[in-house]
């Protein structure tokens, strides 16, 4: 091999998608390259063709509506005799890549949950993969090796694991499950597309970390696909900043990351919520002495039901014991992984799950017990906004019918123009155009819907508004405009907001308070600048240690 | 996802994309092609087949007798016909749309009922001999100059006439032939697809309306109701239709009404299944939550925001619903049940079974369009089933 060879290089590429009416260029002119032991992240938003650019790389995309009018991806080849050839993916016939994806290029996907086979043990998986690149392997080799590799990502006791089936794994487990069999066959490269965008920020750090081990261990070149600075940050050698198809920047990781050239970039990094400036300070004294919201004693436990009579055998304690008063005019984070009870906290706020026992007032009146009747006048003081922008919309009504029902429900608005009127300065007020009044929810993008989803809560004239993580599912810039209006609307009409998410850093840009949960308890509780700063319990420090920052 | 989600911005809404997906491939396009040339049969039958003239001239006066001889029948399936075409291009939500038209068509119809008194008797030769009379200055005939029981008695023995017979004396053309009685095979033919029409839609109608009620309440409420209905869904599936039919046939007499009913309230079953499905899946949507926490009331929430949203997959279960609601009926005439007086292709078939000869024209005709017409629906149906079912998948949260 050659000392200077490149792993992997891109030249020049272009990948066009053929849709019925028009060409997509998803890839627009990309080139770069990758050594051994070197980890490239590709960055940018969505729709940015981070992805598609990947999947060229190992010829994943249909046949039928992709082309590759010019560009050549070279890869050096270490072929079965341990020889070196550098060749054009784009020109392999389909038998050789065959022998080069999997053994040689290696993928990991975004979603643990869908990217193993349900139907097979984890074992089973990983030895198919190491038999179907090493023929002649015995089955008991194969077995020895797939235990060597599932130890390698550190799953404990291997052996026995070596027969679960995925049901029966964590999602954090699946990810290392499916990196060991991506490395199971030793690829030089390694293709790795958003694979710890839907785990948790404690299970993410520990894959990037099993990741960075591994590179160092076994050498291999990554490709790093992801649309977080912070992980950036911590695992790339080299960074490609994407924006529509083109790479708009490219350099040395820190370079890039502390001294943007680009516009785009410079957007970009400006957008994260940790380089946001602040508008104000939480003053401790300031914060009004009076609750909004007090919730004592909550229980939601859900019953599990077995046995020929269903009869309970035990509960889901999604929200157990639970005490929290919520200042008005303030705005709290509720912080804590997937299914610490989060949501259901939230959404039993609002009566909209059903409370076990306990007791939840609002502006000193109880919640719990009233019936669905009752509580109907009552819902015009609370509200929710919700995570993702493509539920939240019944995507068959007009913006208009979604804003006016519930304020003809409650008498708000004297008639029909009065309250049509009404809903137009409400999308005025969330920086949309009143003319959005007579769209469907199909025509808007993520952000443009979360907007609208704040406004349905606005119309009522809420007090209190509930924000189930709603910039989650938001590309950073676009999240950071849903938090400074939210921020804007907070402050025009004394609002009273809950924000949950899982993301620190909103947190710390944001809120006033904010409350750690973990498995149905609050864990800390206290202002931001404290909870965040000077963690007292063990498990908020180590949620905020596992958070991936853009140390620069 | 994220990355997904936002990029596939389609200006389209859902039920139209899943048209477009369904009607791309050429199965389901010749499925539509002939279901809408059976329709355009159904509702146009009396101008296309029949032995008045659609215009004469009458002594020099202008007249129309197939007007004289409209039916109440006629009016429903006309104005049927153009409200649906009108109601097409309109911006309207769907159940708006059905309201409109469900109103025109029974107010037409009631009305028609009242106004219109055609005459019982119909004497077909009549016209024939005003013709030959010299009657009528000048005469437009309809294609097919027969009605489907006018059984051409002014010609003599005409029965069992092979399509396109040429030792004919008389000018006449029959081009799938007669039948026993001397009838135009075609013509009955024609006639006949009212039938066929009417029993699919109504009785997948009925069904429909019972399975999203019951179906609905049951996804919406789940717990008890769910399990009550599901017991009711069980009991009406171990009913065995066509002996249920046949019972009530022989206690009330045959009547294509009756028919109608009784196949719509045993047939809901299926629908209930798949309404019940939907609703519990979208009560847990967001779009759902939120119109719960913003105090709608109880009917705008089933009605408004989950029901239009969870009918995709009613349309794949109707357009197999109506084929076997066709099906049901055939084998009903077949077994000489079927309604009397109306031609039906069922009733056909039995015809050329009862036959003393095989001839081939009565067989093949009517047996070729039901097995046509249940291909078409069956086409169209997992046309709608392939277009539906990604989507399902990635509204599953399977991604």
């Amino acid at each position: 091999m050659k000392a200077e060879t490149a792993l992997l290089s891109i030249n020049n590429l272009y990948t066009h998608l053929q849709t019925s009416e028009k060409t997509v260029k998803a890839v627009d002119g990309v080139s770069f390259s990758l050594n051994k032991g070197e980890t490239f992240c590709l960055v940018g938003e969505s729709g940015s063709g981070k992805s598609i650019c990947a999947l060229s790389v190992i010829q994943l995309l249909p046949a039928g509506i992709s082309s590759h009018p010019k560009g050549e991806i070279c890869f050096n080849w270490r072929t079965e005799k341990q020889s070196y050839k550098t060749v054009n993916t784009l020109e392999l016939d389909e038998d050789d890549l065959r022998k080069i994806r999997g053994s040689r290029i290696a993928m990991i996907f975004q979603e643990p949950m869908t990217s193993l086979n349900p139907v097979f043990s984890i074992g089973e998986q990983i030895v198919e993969a190491l038999q179907l690149h090493h023929p002649d392997m015995s089955d008991a080799e194969a077995k020895k090796q797939a235990i060597e590799a599932l130890t390698e990502v550190q799953i404990p006791q291997a052996s026995t694991r070596f027969d679960n089936y995925p049901h029966q794994l964590s999602g954090g487990q699946r990810q290392r499950v499916m990196i060991a069999m991506a490395l199971a066959c030793k690829p030089d490269l390694l293709i790795a597309d958003e694979p710890t965008t839907a785990l948790d920020v404690t299970v993410q750090a520990e894959i990037l970390r099993l990741m960075q081990d591994l590179q160092k261990r076994n050498g291999m070149g990554i490709l790093f696909i992801t649309h977080d600075f912070g992980v950036v940050a911590q695992m790339a050698h080299k960074v490609g900043v994407m924006q529509q198809g083109k790479l708009v920047e490219t350099g040395l990781s820190k370079e890039v990351l502390r001294n943007p050239q680009h516009a785009y970039t410079k957007k970009l990094l400006a957008a994260i919520p940790e380089n946001l400036a602040r508008l104000y300070k939480t003053d401790p004294a300031q914060l009004a002495p009076d609750n909004l919201v007090e919730i004592s004693q909550l229980k939601v436990w859900f019953p599990i039901k077995k046995g020929l009579f269903r009869h309970v055998v035990d509960h889901v304690k999604a929200v157990d014991m639970v005490d929290l008063n919520i200042r008005k005019g303030s705005i709290m984070a509720l912080v804590g992984e997937s299914g610490c009870g989060k949501t259901t906290l939230g959404r039993a706020i609002l009566q909209l799950e059903a409370v076990t026992s306990g007791s939840v007032k609002i502006k000193g009146k109880e919640l719990v017990g009233l019936t669905a009747k009752e509580l109907r006048p009552l819902r015009t003081q609370m509200q929710i906004a919700f995570q993702d922008p493509q539920s939240s919309l019944n995507p068959r009504l007009q913006i208009v019918t979604t804003l006016t029902e519930p304020m003809a429900v409650h008498g708000i608005g004297e008639n029909k123009d009065d309250r049509i009127e009404r809903a137009a300065q409400i999308l005025e007020q969330v920086h949309l155009d009143r003319d959005y009044l007579w769209r469907y929810p199909h025509e808007f993008s993520g952000g443009q819907r979360q907007r609208i989803g704040l406004a349905r809560a606005l119309v009522v004239n809420p007090e209190f508004i509930v924000c189930d993580e709603i910039t989650s599912a938001l590309d950073v810039s676009v999240q950071a405009e849903v938090l400074q209006l939210l921020l804007e609307i907070r402050k025009k009409k004394d609002l009273t907001l809950l924000f949950i998410t899982h993301n620190i850093s909103v947190v710390e840009y944001l809120s006033d308070e904010t409350v750690v949960m973990k498995a149905g308890k609050i864990i800390e509780q206290g202002l931001t600048a404290d909870v965040c700063g000077n963690p007292q319990q063990a498990y908020t420090q180590k949620l905020l240690e596992a958070v991936p920052r853009l140390v620069l | 996802m994220t990355n997904r989600s936002n990029t596939t911005h389609i200006s389209e809404s859902y039920g139209q994309r899943v048209l477009r997906l369904a009607f791309s491939g050429w199965g389901a396009r010749l499925g539509l092609a002939w279901v809408l040339l059976l329709i355009f049969m159904a509702v146009f039958a009396p101008y296309l087949a029949n032995s008045m003239p659609l215009l004469a001239s009458e002594h020099g006066v202008l007249t129309m007798p197939v007007l004289r001889y409209t039916t109440a029948e006629d009016v429903l399936m006309l104005s049927a016909f153009i409200s649906a075409l009108l109601l097409w291009k309109l911006k309207l939500n769907f159940i708006k749309k059905l309201w409109i038209f469900t109103l025109v068509v029974i107010s037409f119809t009631l009305i028609a009922q009242m106004l219109l008194t055609p005459p019982k008797l119909i004497i077909y030769d009549s016209f024939r001999a005003k013709a030959n009379n010299a009657e009528y200055d000048w005469a437009v005939l309809p294609p097919i100059p027969y009605s489907p029981s006018d059984f051409l008695r002014d010609y003599g023995d005409t029965s069992l006439e092979a399509p396109f017979a040429a030792d004919k004396a008389d000018k006449r053309v029959h081009i799938m032939g007669t039948d026993d009685n001397g009838a135009d095979v075609a013509s009955r033919m024609i006639h006949a697809s009212r039938i066929a029409l009417g029993i699919g839609f109504v009785a997948t109608g009925i069904a429909m309306v019972i399975g999203i009620f019951i179906g609905g309440q049951m996804g919406y409420f789940s717990g008890r109701v769910d399990m009550f209905g599901m017991r009711l869904m069980e009991i009406f599936e171990a009913i065995p239709v066509l002996f249920l039919l046949l019972t009530i046939i022989a206690f009330f007499g045959r009547s294509i009404y009756l028919m109608m009913i009784i196949i719509g309230i045993t047939g809901w079953s299926g629908y209930a299944r798949y309404v019940r499905a939907e609703f519990l899946k979208l009560r847990k949507q967001d779009y759902v939550q939120a119109a719960i926490a913003s105090g709608l009331p109880l009917q705008s929430i089933l009605f408004r925001h989950i029901l239009p949203n969870g009918i995709a997959p009613l349309l794949v279960a109707i357009s197999f619903g109506v084929a076997s609601a066709i099906l049901t009926e055939a084998t009903l005439s077949f077994l000489g049940l079927g309604p009397v007086d109306v031609p039906s292709w069922g009733q056909m078939l039995n015809q050329a079974v009862k036959s003393s000869t095989f001839n081939w024209w009565m067989a093949a005709f009517p047996g070729g369009a039901i097995f046509l017409t249940v291909f078409a629906y069956n086409l169209i149906g997992e046309a709608l089933r392939d277009a539906i079912d990604p989507q399902l998948a990635g509204r599953l949260g399977v991604n």
